[in-house]
């Protein structure tokens, strides 16, 4: 049992409709993994299955524990942030600091308070008063605090301006992550978690359309910048994508087994890695149509 | 439960649910009632001292046929002493009557958004982030409803009567009538509090059908769990009142049920209400009555109070109540939000 989460034949309806398709996935430890898709593809209820939030079918391990069943002994060694801004308007910063200090056995209060510290969070501040980036601060410093050994993020940044988010991911892989833990993350924003993900998990339609390292994915899937004359050739290897830049032809290409071959694209023009982005782009084409 | 749960006992957990409790509703729950008591006190306290300062201090008064002048109440019979004690002891609870309806209505309204709030701003998502069971969490709140609201309504009653009684034996004692030794001698009048807080349990017994239900409603609406809580009952009242009705015209008999159903719909909206117990058929109090002549007898309150759960229907409806909360609870753990 080396899985952090284990899921094999997940399946979740609402009524009629079919949120998770009975997908498989497996995360080990130590990794940050981006579990990245449009609207309603299933990934908030993917992680809301593993965290023991809904009932589902199928199996899922999360940490060797079953979350229907043991969500109380889970919950020890799990911590999440399940949207933005959820903290209840009543609370004060110095109580949520004593409440979870006095309720969670792996908090370290000191790591919180250090990091409160380095906001403008005041101790008596109640949660009403604050902005929604202050909010997440809050959230974060607790989240922190706790030696977790997974964390689910669930676009936890979602409205947040470009500082808070960026000082958001460099808080989490500075002071938070280490080999023992892992991360799941959830986002709409693909370019700003693309640097800090080891694993990249791509959900559609309740399915899992793409699974793999960030390793993988620089060696799999090359991009291409092809002249003009050479458009027909490249277009019999099936590029995934294309699109034009600055009057260029910019091509996506799986180059993975059964795919065109390195030698045959570098052959097509300038090859360079995708940007997760441009990769998802790709992959979700025609999702809303 | 766990390897880990070094310091982090259960107990310790439910201090700070509680406390977590605490700090939501401090609004409602304590300083409601406090300024609730010291409007009591300014306002009966005040109407009394001024009495006695603008028309000075009856020269004599009459209790029971014998007439205590100046500074003579140990002159009474011990019969009549015991009696004046008594109706002090009786005046606690009577000025703190408010305090004890407003409790009612906090409880109500407490268990009506203790499990739809969380969920209506969705910060439930962040309190089950934490290591904590539905089955704590529920507990917490329904143990805040019946017994860490009372418990400070009691405290601050019995804070409240006391000052009162010590201003108006101020302004007495001014004008040369000492009542604190005769009062303050007496054990019934020290024994209110301790007899109020000795009730305590049986206000839990009938208080728990309504709280279950309550909390029930608010696990399960998605909106308006007040027109839920407060509908559901009426309504099947009405229909069943309605149906009763149209039989005895039918065919001359009438329902059974049909004539619990109001008495149903009173315990499973009214439990939170302190003293309900004695409105309910069968638990009418005998000797509260002749002794309210007396003054309000608090001792008698409490045999009595204990009286009615000698009746089944008291432990069936806490036995409901029970459910009622269990099922919360599942409700809490499966409940998805969002």
């Amino acid at each position: 049992m080396s899985a952090v989460i284990a899921a094999k034949g997940l399946t979740k309806h609402y009524g009629k409709r079919t949120a998770v398709a009975g997908i498989d996935f497996s995360i080990p430890a130590g990794r940050i993994v981006g579990l990245i898709g449009p609207n309603g593809s299933g990934k908030t209820t993917t992680l809301k299955a593993a965290l023991g939030l809904i009932p589902f079918e199928g199996e899922l391990s999360v940490l060797g524990y079953d979350p229907r069943t043991q969500r109380d002994q889970l919950m020890q060694d799990v911590c999440f942030i399940a949207d933005v801004a959820i903290l209840p308007r009543w609370l004060r910063v110095r109580d949520a600091v004593d409440f979870v200090a006095g309720v969670h056995p792996r908090f370290d209060r000191a790591k919180a308070e250090r990091y409160l510290a380095g906001t403008k969070l005041a101790p008596g501040m109640k949660v009403k008063e604050m902005s929604k980036g202050m909010i997440v601060q809050l959230h974060l410093a607790l989240v922190m605090a706790i030696d977790a050994r997974l964390l689910v993020l669930d676009e936890p940044t979602l409205g947040l301006d470009i500082l808070y988010r960026k000082q958001f991911y460099q808080n989490l892989l500075e002071d938070y992550f280490d080999e023992h833990k892992t991360i799941v993350i959830t986002t709409h924003q693909v370019e700003e978690v693309e640097h800090i993900l080891t694993d990249l998990m791509f959900i559609r339609d309740g399915r899992i359309v793409l699974a793999a390292s960030m390793e993988e994915i620089g060696e799999r899937f090359v991009e291409v910048m092809v002249p003009q004359e050479k458009l027909s050739a490249a277009n019999a290897l099936q590029p995934l994508d294309r699109r034009t830049v600055f009057g260029k032809a910019v091509m996506l290409f799986d180059a993975g087994p059964g795919g065109a071959s390195r030698q045959q694209l570098a052959a097509l023009g300038e090859t360079r890695n995708p940007s997760v982005a441009d990769l998802f782009v790709a992959t979700m084409k025609g999702t809303y149509a | 439960m766990n390897t880990i749960a070094s310091g982090h006992t259960h107990a310790s957990t439910m201090k700070w649910l509680l406390k977590r409790e605490f700090w939501e509703n401090k609004g409602s729950m304590f300083w409601a009632p406090i300024v609730v008591a010291a409007l009591l006190v300014l306002l009966i306290g005040g109407a009394i001292v001024y009495g006695v300062t603008m028309h000075g201090a009856p020269a004599y008064v009459s209790i029971n046929g014998h007439t205590v002048s100046h500074g003579a109440l140990s002159a009474l019979p011990v019969d009549t002493r015991t009696m004046v004690a008594n109706m002090a002891g009786g005046m606690v609870l009577a000025a703190a009557a408010p305090l004890f309806i407003m409790l009612a209505f906090s409880v109500f309204f407490y268990c009506l958004g203790a499990l739809y709030e969380e969920r209506r701003d969705r910060s439930i998502l962040f309190w089950k982030s934490l290591p904590v069971s539905d089955g704590q969490t529920v507990l917490s709140k329904a143990v805040t409803a019946m017994l860490v609201a009372p418990v400070i309504t009691i405290v601050l009653a019995t804070l409240a009567s006391f000052v009162l009684l010590f201003v108006i034996g101020t302004a007495l004692s001014l004008h040369g009538i000492n009542v604190f030794s005769a009062v303050l001698a007496s054990p019934d009048l020290l024994l209110t509090p301790l007899r109020l807080a000795a009730v305590l349990p049986v206000y839990v017994v009938w208080a728990l059908p309504t709280v279950g239900w309550l909390m029930l409603v608010s696990g399960w609406a998605k909106s308006k769990p007040f027109l839920w809580a407060v509908g559901v009952p009426v309504v099947v009242n009405v229909v069943m009142r309605s149906i009763n009705a149209g039989l005895e015209t039918m065919t001359g008999q009438s329902l059974l049920l049909a004539h619990y159903v109001s008495d149903l719909v009173a315990r499973i909206l009214g439990g939170v209400v302190p003293g309900i117990w004695f409105t309910f058929p069968g638990h009418q109090p005998t000797n509260l009555q002749s002794t309210a002549a007396h003054g309000f007898d608090v001792g008698s309150l409490v045999t009595q109070s204990y009286l009615s759960l000698a009746g089944l229907d008291a432990w069936v409806g806490a036995l409901l109540g029970v459910g009622m909360l269990v099922a919360a609870v599942r409700l809490r753990r499966w409940r998805d939000e969002g």
